[in-house]
């Protein structure tokens, strides 16, 4: 290889530096590079169990706001009620064919029989808060015909003007 | 010594771990004595190196064959050698702090015996200047060459070897007149204080 007009140094001190650059040996260690292209392919491992790690934590930390407690058993009693309080929907028909039925002859009888178990209920949700007292006492004498009150009264009262 | 030109004879595939396998082997200790030179210290040298030749397998599917595979690593290891001794300047600076009325641990005599006059006249020059004096006059690098291996132009690279060849024969001055009188008849005009 020609070497270009630059040679700063004589050849007796290329020659001195060939020397004791000679004497330098290096130390073969293993190659560095070998080692450094390891911890890619561990990272990229590892990628999946991170993926699970960071998945299960947002759950914990989801199941954790929506309950308020930081005990497992008590996120999953959680579910458990959730679950419980929505299978309704085969036990919801049945009670709409008793409501069906009513209409046919005993129309009373549900609206009586109603106020007699939800007193208050009706009492409270009436919009006229004057007449609220009088359903409460009304299905009581409605079950001796309620409809004929003044005759009913009449029929009580006949016999004495009859004996009379 | 073999030749960059003999070294690079066999086409290097950018990315071929193999290849790469072989450049190591062979630039391997060619890069560890100019980073020696450079920086005066096996263990630095070593270090230094190593990083460069990592640094340089995470780009060797982008290195392109236009300049010789071990210029190149060159070029890296020399970055970084430069890079450790301003580093290095900074530790010398907070040492010598800590070290204010303690006694000085001696030097390792194995790098004692291995550091030469010139390999110490060497260390006192600017990176850039020792690295281009050895590449010349160590490993046969031809201008072009230097100019790939430290990413400046040829025109730089003469420069650089001028002003290195006469800080080193004015560092070198007194020991080299007694064994080598006739190395520099003519040049002795400009004399520089060592850095």
């Amino acid at each position: 290889m020609p070497k270009t007009d630059d040679d700063a140094l004589g050849p007796a001190l290329e020659r001195r530096l060939r020397r004791e650059l000679n004497r330098v040996q290096p130390r073969f260690s293993s190659p560095r590079y070998a080692s450094a292209a390891h911890p890619r392919v561990r990272t990229w491992r590892l990628a999946p169990v991170a993926l699970g790690v960071s998945l299960v934590s947002i759950l914990a930390l989801s199941a954790f706001v929506a309950t308020g407690s930081a005990n497992p058993v008590v996120w999953t009693q959680r579910v458990v009620t959730v679950i419980d309080s929505n299978p309704p929907p085969t036990s919801e028909p049945s009670p709409a064919q008793p409501k069906a039925a009513p209409p046919a002859g005993a129309a009373h009888t549900p609206e009586h029989q109603a106020p007699a178990t939800s007193e208050p209920r009706e009492g409270s949700e009436t919009p006229e808060p004057g007449r609220t007292p009088e359903p409460t006492e009304s299905p009581e004498p409605s079950d001796s015909h309620s409809g004929s009150d003044g005759a009913g009264d009449s029929s009580h009262g006949s016999p004495a003007p009859i004996d009379h | 010594m073999p030749a960059l030109a003999d070294l690079d004879s066999e086409a290097y595939e950018p990315g071929s771990r193999e290849d790469f396998d072989r450049l190591y082997r062979t630039a391997y200790p060619r890069v560890y004595r100019t980073l020696a030179a450079i920086l005066g210290d096996r263990e630095a040298a070593e270090d230094c190196v190593q990083d460069a030749f990592v640094q340089a397998f995470q780009a060797w599917k982008r290195w392109r064959p236009d300049a010789p595979a071990e210029a190149w690593v060159h070029r890296i290891a020399v970055n970084r050698a430069i890079s450790y001794r301003r580093s290095a300047k900074l530790r010398q600076i907070g040492e010598v702090v800590r070290r204010l009325g303690r006694p000085v641990h001696p030097a390792d005599p194995a790098d004692i015996a291995a550091q030469g006059d010139l390999l110490t006249a060497l260390r006192s020059l600017p990176p850039k200047l020792a690295a281009a004096i050895v590449l010349r006059h160590y490993h046969g690098y031809n201008n072009r060459e230097i100019a790939a291996a430290l990413g400046v132009s040829e025109r730089t690279v003469g420069t650089r070897l001028r002003q290195a060849g006469e800080r080193l024969r004015a560092v070198l001055q007194p020991s080299f007149s007694l064994d080598a009188a006739g190395a520099f008849p003519s040049d002795q005009r400009e004399l520089y204080a060592e850095d």
